[in-house]
């Protein structure tokens, strides 16, 4: 029998190289817009996420200008606020997190030795709505109509009585919309990581790169389902009345509050791993040896991810919570400094065990472990309830900021950009440039935010237009202005050196730093399919253990160097061990990404301008665009239309019952579900602390049809379980039939559920309670409305040859979803329906 | 079954989670259940803190600590017994479980000395 190794095979590598180049290759011109590669959208990520650094960088030069001097009116207030609103919501949304994603999106399949990520369609989708959603945003800016409530967006400050203009309608829209793109990414990075490592790598000789997007990906998914649904809920009280916020209505402010933390403490961290994740990279390689204490970095990692969704309420001690309530907040603060220490401890070891070489990403390394162990300090102080009171809504609480955001994330980033620019390009840049650059820059830095924690001490306030001479802040204010400039020009020296390199830069040998990861058994620039065949892999450092490994791989020496077939192929690994269990074939090119985000976008600004009808009209457009997508899929003609695999080699995923789409659908509901466990938060917590909360005498929601329409679900559920486990026994009779059966159980849920919205005679305008209520339907009958959608469609699929014993997966990938409607639809009844009519008002 | 049986065992990677799952659960019960709480029947200042309140908290809390400090044993000892991926699985989930159970501790410890609802 032939192993899934295929070592031994003669091949002639150039032949190898031009017929995957046929079935990976990207086609140019206009099509290049259908392009799905992890490569190609991973440097677009980037690139546009530098457009928006330099956009950012500029309203954070605006700031310091018009902070200079007292009393200056270089701007006015409203557009102040406008500046330094938009400063921080591109630098957070459309750079740090896209930027980061991009690095991600183009790395972790070369890392692991696959091919491209597992839903390389969602990586499109993600890339355009990321696109859109901040080209939306940003022409706020232009017609002076940009969201001026900080970049937090605190109600009621950005209620519309305080905020009546469309500024903040265009940051909640937009920013949701480039959540799309952050949630697609986590999705499909979790599942790539997991499910498509080369053959042998097991999970702990996975690279820690690896893990920290892991840890990454999995928070992106928890952490922003909570912000959307914040914004989601402010957009209805903005666009329609809904008072989820104002207290005369029985809402809470607060509430948005605590929504806003829960996802942007994480964010702290889905921001930091990463570019930890360089540094663990990065220090062993010119350290040269492997790193101290992996299992040490991994349980860092891990317990930073947890941890870190524990501290949301330190950044709101003075909106007068309990005092032992906020005692828990500040302990659970200061115990998230335990694993970065360990982290930071690893890599002094590392580098004190190791010959580092002073290279020029070394140099940025330096500069985030001195800026960030800094801000990390800072950090600790604010953890304490007394000391976070006197310096709350300070200048210092700006410094402590950027210390760990730019220490943490921008230090990192530009030495991993250097590290990797050979790869990117195959040429070096320029020490000297470089070096003045990142110089210019650390000390730009330290002038401005050093300073600024001074200021902070001394009282000035943050988001202040201006303030009096004879504050005693004159000179601290001058000097971090002055400093920020300097700061800019070595970002400057940074970018012009990289813009040059890809002209003048030397010639880049192969392997430059000698590196141990795979990434670097890559062509450079890499070839768009990545590896010509994939390699057994079972060490951390392939590399240094193998040097002649990029050479083996490129002669087509190991497995699935088999391109005849057509198909875009890789390994289908087992999660834990790395052993291979099936051959995963990967959609083409496509234009339905972009339609499907161009008409979300239109969506998007139809609700900005509040022409509801045709939103209406392009979401259904959208639905559609998005169905003939999943319809591609499977066993479908284009997407597989042959399923022979080479003698001894595991079957295609699409044949089995156990393909990445089930992976992704989970994660995808894990996201999912966070977002519903964030609608109950808001429900109890409004229940509880809202002080004009109005609860009926009784419900308007009636159960006895709550109770048939929960009967209807759950029938469809058992039906599509049944069929599922009949699939698995290699059965398929009455597979259409029980297809449409379920689907016809759903529709009768969705139908009841409708009828009770319908009786109830809800007043969402009036209270919080009925708008909750209103929202909480509308979740589940959405959710109804699309597992019966999917299930109809895997009728027809039946019909059309598509699913069957010799196809069985995607009923499997639905029933998940009738699974987790059937939890969510008994516990929103059990938590709006049964337990007010328990426990009463 | 099989799989449900693997996934138990203390030398499978979902022990990475488990720890820091349950140090998140009582987290969230012991902040929402003390928020509630002091909602709906908060102990008079006078009390200090020495309320049912505190009490029952505290309670929650050693037991959680227990449970933990439980698995963190078994992990170490599953540890001993093996090489390898194993090993490495196993002990990492040690080190999880005792991290997590000196997390509830260290967080934990306000109860015995601040009055809950003031």
């Amino acid at each position: 029998m032939k192993s899934v190794n295929q070592e031994a095979v003669e091949h002639d590598p150039q032949q190898l190289h031009e017929e995957l180049h046929d079935i990976w290759g990207n086609p140019k011109g206009i099509k290049a817009l259908t392009i799905v590669n992890h490569t190609t959208l991973g440097l677009r990520f980037m690139v546009t996420g530098m457009v928006f650094f330099l956009i950012g960088g500029i309203l954070a030069m605006l700031v310091r200008t018009q902070l200079a001097m007292p009393d200056q009116d270089f701007m006015s207030p409203d557009i102040y606020n406008q500046v330094t609103t938009m400063h921080g919501t591109v630098m957070m949304f459309l750079f740090a997190i896209p930027m980061l994603e991009g690095l991600a999106i183009y790395l972790i399949p070369k890392m692991i030795g696959a091919r491209d990520l597992v839903c390389p369609r969602l990586t499109s989708l993600g890339y355009f709505c990321y696109l859109f959603g901040g080209i939306i945003l940003t022409f706020s800016l232009i017609i002076e109509m940009a969201p001026s409530s900080g970049w937090f967006m605190y109600t009621p400050l950005s209620s519309s009585e305080y905020a009546p203009g469309l500024g903040s309608d265009f940051w909640l829209l937009g920013i949701t919309f480039v959540e799309i793109s952050a949630v697609s990414a986590g999705v499909e990075l979790v599942v790539s990581i997991l499910r498509t490592r080369t053959q042998g790598m097991a999970l702990h000789k996975m690279p820690l790169f690896a893990w920290y997007i892991l840890a990454m990906a999995l928070m992106i998914v928890i952490g922003f389902p909570p912000l959307i649904l914040a914004s989601v809920l402010l957009e209805l009280e903005r666009a329609v009345g809904m008072p989820f916020f104002e207290i005369a209505g029985g809402g809470d402010p607060i509430l948005w509050q605590h929504l806003f933390w829960l996802f942007g403490h994480p964010e702290v961290y889905i921001i930091f791993l990463p570019a930890a994740g360089i540094v663990s990279t990065l220090i062993p390689v010119f350290a040269g040896r492997p790193i101290v204490g992996y299992g040490w970095v991994v349980f860092a990692i891990i317990v930073t991810g947890f941890i870190s969704f524990g501290l949301w309420v330190h950044h709101m001690f003075t909106v007068g919570i309990p005092q032992l309530a906020q005692a828990f907040f500040s302990a659970a603060s200061m115990l998230v400094a335990v694993p970065t220490a360990i982290q930071v401890f690893v890599w002094l070891a590392t580098l004190w065990l190791g010959k580092p070489k002073m290279k020029l990403p070394m140099l940025w390394v330096m500069g985030f472990l001195i800026i960030f162990v800094c801000g990390g300090l800072t950090g600790v102080m604010l953890a304490l309830v007394p000391f976070n009171w006197q310096v709350h809504d300070t200048h210092f609480v700006v410094a402590h900021m950027h210390y760990v955001l730019v220490g943490g994330m921008f230090f990192p980033l530009i030495a991993g950009l250097y590290y990797w620019l050979p790869l990117f390009s195959g040429r070096m840049p320029s020490e000297n440039l470089g070096r003045w650059g990142f110089w210019l820059t650390f000390l730009g830095f330290n002038g401005t935010f050093l300073i600024m924690h001074w200021t902070g001490l001394l009282g000035m306030p943050r988001r202040v237009y201006t303030y009096e001479a004879g504050s005693g802040w004159e000179i601290y204010n001058l000097l971090s202005s002055v400093s920020s400039f300097v700061l800019s020009a070595g970002i400057a020296m940074v970018l012009l050196d990289i813009a040059l390199h890809f002209r003048f830069g030397k010639p880049a040998k192969h392997n430059p730093w000698n590196a141990d990861t795979l990434e670097w058994a890559n062509s450079m620039p890499p070839s768009a399919y990545n590896f010509i065949s994939l390699p057994n892999v079972e060490t951390r450092h392939p590399l240094w253990d193998d040097p002649k490994l990029p050479y083996t791989m490129a002669e087509g020496k190991h497995g699935l160097a088999v391109p005849v077939h057509g198909r875009r192929e890789m390994w289908g690994t087992d999660p834990i061990t790395g052993k291979v269990r099936e051959i995963i074939h990967l959609p083409g090119n496509s234009w339905w990404p972009l339609l499907a985000a161009a008409a979300l976008a239109v969506v998007c600004i139809s609700l900005l301008v509040r022409v509801y009808a045709l939103a209406g009209i392009f979401v259904l457009i959208a639905g559609v665009f998005l169905l003939r997508w999943s319809w591609e899929n499977g066993a479908h003609p284009i997407a597989a239309p042959e399923a022979a695999v080479a003698p001894g080699d595991p079957p295609l995923h699409s044949r089995t019952m156990d393909g990445p789409g089930l992976w992704a659908m989970a994660v995808f509901l894990l996201a999912n579900g966070s977002f519903f466990l964030s609608y109950l938060f808001g429900w109890f917590y409004l229940w509880t602390v809202s002080p004009e909360w109005r609860m009926p005498d009784t419900s308007p929601l009636s159960l006895p049809l709550l109770a048939a329409a929960g009967i209807a679900i759950a029938a469809g559920a058992v039906v599509m379980e049944k069929l599922v486990r009949g699939l698995r026994h290699q059965c398929d009779d009455r597979l259409r039939v029980g297809l449409y059966l379920a689907g016809t159980l759903g529709a009768v849920q969705v139908a009841l559920t409708a009828w009770v919205l319908y009786s109830a005679n809800l007043s969402p305008t009036q209270t919080s309670h009925d708008a909750v209520l209103l929202v909480g339907l509308i979740y589940v009958l959405f959710h109804g409305g699309l597992a019966v959608v999917l299930t109809l469609m895997q009728g027809l699929r039946v019909g059309y040859g598509y699913v069957g014993t010799h196809a069985p997966f995607e009923p499997a990938v639905v029933t998940q979803l009738w699974r987790y409607n059937v939890v969510t639809f008994l516990v929103l009844v059990g938590s709006i329906a049964i337990l007010p009519r328990v426990v009463g008002g | 079954m099989d799989a449900m049986l693997k996934r138990l065992h203390l030398t499978h990677p979902l022990h990475f989670v488990v720890g820091l799952t349950l140090w998140c659960i009582w987290f969230i019960a012991v902040y929402g259940g003390h928020a509630v709480a002091c909602e709906a029947f908060a102990p008079a200042p006078e009390q200090g803190v020495f309320t049912l309140l505190n009490g029952g908290l505290l309670i929650v809390s050693i037991v959680t600590t227990g449970l933990l400090l439980l698995l963190t044993w078994g992990c170490y000892v599953v540890a001993k017994q093996h090489q390898g991926r194993d090993r490495f699985n196993a002990v990492v989930s040690a080190g999880l479980y005792l991290f997590s159970a000196f997390s509830v501790v260290f967080v934990a410890l306000p109860i015995i000395g601040v009055p809950p609802c003031l």
